[in-house]
């Protein structure tokens, strides 16, 4: 395949064979994101093995995790732990934007890298004449990430956006939980993870396409359209109908008994799903062929699906006899699919669910984090490294991007420019 | 641009999308008689049919589309040589034809392989540890609706793909890159397993008020509902207490700490939901926006389809379907809006069948003889 002019920043590291190397190898990030979003996505594009350097300044840290919280002594005190969580594997530095300085050396960074990610409200990075316009002539392979809420055009391009504004903006509430429902979210930060993993995807294909053009280009996310491309099936249908979708529970529209079980114990749950006439058989059996089993509405799916609420109601008074372990024990043995509700203490730790989570040493302590949660045959991904102390590589990142000397930085750091 | 073969499950599907929105060739593989993305509901006609499946035509929109019996040798003989001259195939492992004939076949083929137990997806939720954290505190946990989370997996498996093909660009050679479906999801649940670890705290169900701040949630409204949190700031709380001009929460300047309004949560946000009722969604969210409070209707699939920031920024367009007709909400999609590409129709089963064999040598003769056999 022609290659095209590539930015010379990223060529892999000397001495390397980048057969041997993660597939974002000498990819260079400058990372100006906060909170979530955007840190969770350069994390990805980190764990692919791009340099990630992540700009804050110790008058406006990123804020993540930030909760006042009892560590216990043995552990880094220094951040959060959440944030130790998604910043690993970055690089740090400390620029002050409010200085002259501190803009300066952002914008020579940003001239050296081949990514930029940023989630700030639209025009903010332009006022700090960072903006994509000013920097492109510098750098015209450098991809600029933008992930606002709403992206940087449109009447509502300024509207604060939280991760569950985000839920309820995205249709995410009405669409889970059964009929009549109260609006039902999820308690987490989705909508961060999955505008962050769009971005990323973004990101690299953007990177694939600049190796043959040797051009970067703008990509204004708008987190409020990620998440509705999620959504985006039943969007189509209602536009079509002209009414709301029907809010399936747990329920399936094709398959019967599907559903989330009360058991014995306190919040205690099983969710089962019979894809098949088999599986019900094995349900009956499984429940101890209880005479109402034996009706003939049920033996089919469709009379099945037209009978849900009975049937619930049946099955739930086997299921509240026994413990959550029980039933989906029970179940298991009989070949139907089920699984218990786990909460994360059975799932850390357990041989047959928290894979996704691996030991790092951040000296003197080890935490759990999250991988990336696949193999790759050719590179492999880059190895666990704990996240920076704030601004722990400012001096070797303006050394390394830039060719800096201590007599270079003197000047900024006199400044504030680095603090 | 790369040609992707798509062997998908639902797990994985949003996926090969997201490569038609950037602007791929995806070729997605069926049975003859078709797959179960195309049989799942609702449906965009008054009875169910395999065209009209609301899954169907957003996930495999813009892909070609190729039925083969793979479970036939002379349908692996031709999967084969279209992967020859293919840059990926993704899809759930393990494929219907073995590792070794592939790189025999393609020696620079990009493999992603999706390791999905095919549990159902309410199981698979269940055992993520997602269902814990979906729904209200104690009741019958809930599973994110739409199968929105296979959103989340398709999104790993997508970046799968791009970084593969990526790295086969700059190397000149494959790879096969593994992706878990069971990973993905407990990749969700990182907040709760560092307050686990760290805190020795299990995250439960927070439902729908005070999920973030103590001043946040779901309040019902003349029309629905609308979403507001207030930041945790004393200044952010004055900015909220200002605009509901509420006497007693004025009296009080002990609200003006976090701490204290998670102690009187429950009177705060139950006034906040009496007041709240006089408005409309939109109008109630506009102001509160203007005063630079985060808020936002808690928003509904209808109210998507007119919603004005996502028509200014197209997110639909335009499509003639061919059974449709004229169509106008075609979503472009989060890539597609950012790539500016249109995303045409999905593929009718075996639209693209006659002509993916031509270009694949197979002649007319062939073609006619596939298809009394069953393969095509």
């Amino acid at each position: 395949m022609k290659q095209a002019q590539r930015p010379e920043t990223s060529a892999s590291p000397a001495g390397r064979d980048p057969q041997d190397a993660p597939p974002l190898d000498g990819i260079r990030v400058l990372d100006f994101s906060h909170v979530l979003a955007g840190p969770f996505s350069t994390r990805l594009l980190a764990d692919l093995g791009a340099e990630v350097l992540k700009v804050e300044s110790s008058v406006r840290p990123d804020r993540l995790g930030a909760t006042k919280m009892e560590l216990p002594p043995h552990r880094r005190q220094d951040r959060p732990p959440f944030f130790l969580n998604v910043n690993r594997n970055k690089h740090s530095i400390t620029l002050n934007l409010k200085t002259a300085g501190g803009r300066q050396l952002a914008a020579k960074l940003a001239a050296k890298a081949d990514v930029l990610v940023e989630n700030f409200s639209a025009g903010v990075m332009d006022r700090l004449g960072l903006g994509f316009a000013n920097l492109e002539p510098m750098n015209p392979g450098l991809i600029f990430v933008s992930m606002s809420g709403f992206g940087h055009t449109g009447p509502r391009r300024d509207w604060i956006s939280m991760n569950m504004t985000l839920q309820a903006y995205s249709g995410l509430l009405m669409v889970t939980g059964a009929p009549g429902d109260l609006p039902t979210s999820i308690s987490n930060s989705w909508n961060d993870y999955i505008g962050g993993l769009h971005a990323s995807f973004g990101v690299v294909e953007a990177l694939a396409e600049r190796e043959k053009t040797g051009k970067g280009k703008h990509l204004d996310f708008a987190q409020l359209e990620c998440s509705v491309a999620t959504i985006a099936p039943l969007v189509l249908a209602s536009a079509y109908h002209g009414k709301e979708p029907a809010r399936m529970g747990d329920r399936s529209t094709s398959v019967a008994p599907q559903g989330c079980y009360r058991c014995a114990r306190e919040d205690d749950w099983c969710t089962l799903s019979v894809q098949t006439d088999e599986q019900w058989q094995a349900l009956v059996q499984a429940m101890g062929n209880p005479d109402w089993a034996s009706d003939e509405r049920f033996a089919l799916v469709l009379g099945r699906l037209n009978h849900h609420d009975e049937l619930d109601g049946h099955i739930e008074a086997w299921t509240s006899q026994y413990s959550s372990i029980e039933v989906e024990h029970r179940l298991k043995a009989a070949g139907v699919p089920a699984e218990r509700m786990r909460r994360i203490d059975e799932i850390v730790g357990a041989s047959d669910a928290g894979q996704a989570f691996q030991w790092m040493e951040d000296p003197p302590d080890a935490m759990l984090v999250t991988r990336l949660p696949m193999e790759l045959d050719v590179g492999g991904s880059a190895p666990l490294a704990p996240a920076p102390r704030l601004g722990e590589h400012t001096n070797q990142a303006l050394q390394d991007w830039l060719g800096m000397s201590t007599e270079d930085i003197a000047p900024f750091t006199d400044e504030g420019a680095l603090t | 641009m790369a040609r992707i073969i798509d062997l998908t499950a639902h797990s994985a599907v949003y996926a090969t999308r997201l490569l038609v929105e950037s602007g791929h060739e995806v070729i997605r593989i069926e049975p003859p008689r078709g797959d179960s993305l195309r049989r799942l509901g609702p449906f965009l006609a008054e009875a169910p049919d395999l065209e009209h499946g609301a899954y169907h035509l957003f996930l495999n929109a813009g892909k070609r589309n190729l039925t083969l019996d793979l479970t036939s040798a002379t349908g692996r003989e031709i999967l084969l040589s279209l992967v020859s001259t293919a840059d990926a195939v993704v899809g759930q492992s393990p494929f219907p034809v073995s590792r070794e004939d592939v790189k025999q076949a393609n020696p620079r083929l990009v493999t992603v392989e999706v390791e999905d137990d095919a549990s159902p997806e309410l199981c698979a939720y269940a055992r993520s540890g997602l269902l814990a954290i979906t729904g209200h505190p104690g009741s019958r946990p809930a599973v994110l609706g739409g199968h929105i989370v296979y959103g989340g997996s398709g999104l790993y498996v997508a970046l799968a793909a791009t970084v593969a093909l990526y790295q086969a660009q700059r190397l000149g050679r494959g790879s096969t890159i593994k992706v878990s479906l069971q990973q993905c999801l407990e990749t969700f649940v990182e907040a709760a397993m560092v307050a686990y670890t760290f805190e020795d705290r299990i995250t439960q169900r927070r439902g729908y008020r005070g999920a973030s701040t103590a001043v946040s949630g779901a309040f019902p409204c003349q029309d629905g509902y609308w979403m507001i949190s207030v930041p945790h700031s004393p200044t952010g709380w004055r900015a909220f207490v200002e605009w509901v001009n509420d006497p007693v929460l004025m009296a009080d300047t002990s609200l003006e700490h976090e701490a204290n309004r998670l102690e009187n949560r429950d009177m705060i946000l139950d006034r906040l939901a009496e007041w709240s009722r006089q408005f409309k969604k939109q109008e109630i969210v506009e102001e509160a926006q203007r005063r630079h409070i985060p808020a936002s209707p808690v928003a509904t699939a209808l109210d998507m389809v007119h919603d004005p920031q996502l028509e200014a920024r197209g997110f639909f367009d335009h499509v003639d379907h061919p059974t449709l007709g004229s169509w106008n909400w075609n979503p472009r999609g989060a890539v597609g809006v950012v790539s500016g590409r249109t995303v045409g129709p999905a593929p009718r089963l075996g639209q693209h069948t006659a002509e993916i064999l031509r270009e694949l040598g197979y002649s007319e003769e062939d073609h006619r003889r596939l298809l009394e056999a069953g393969v095509v």
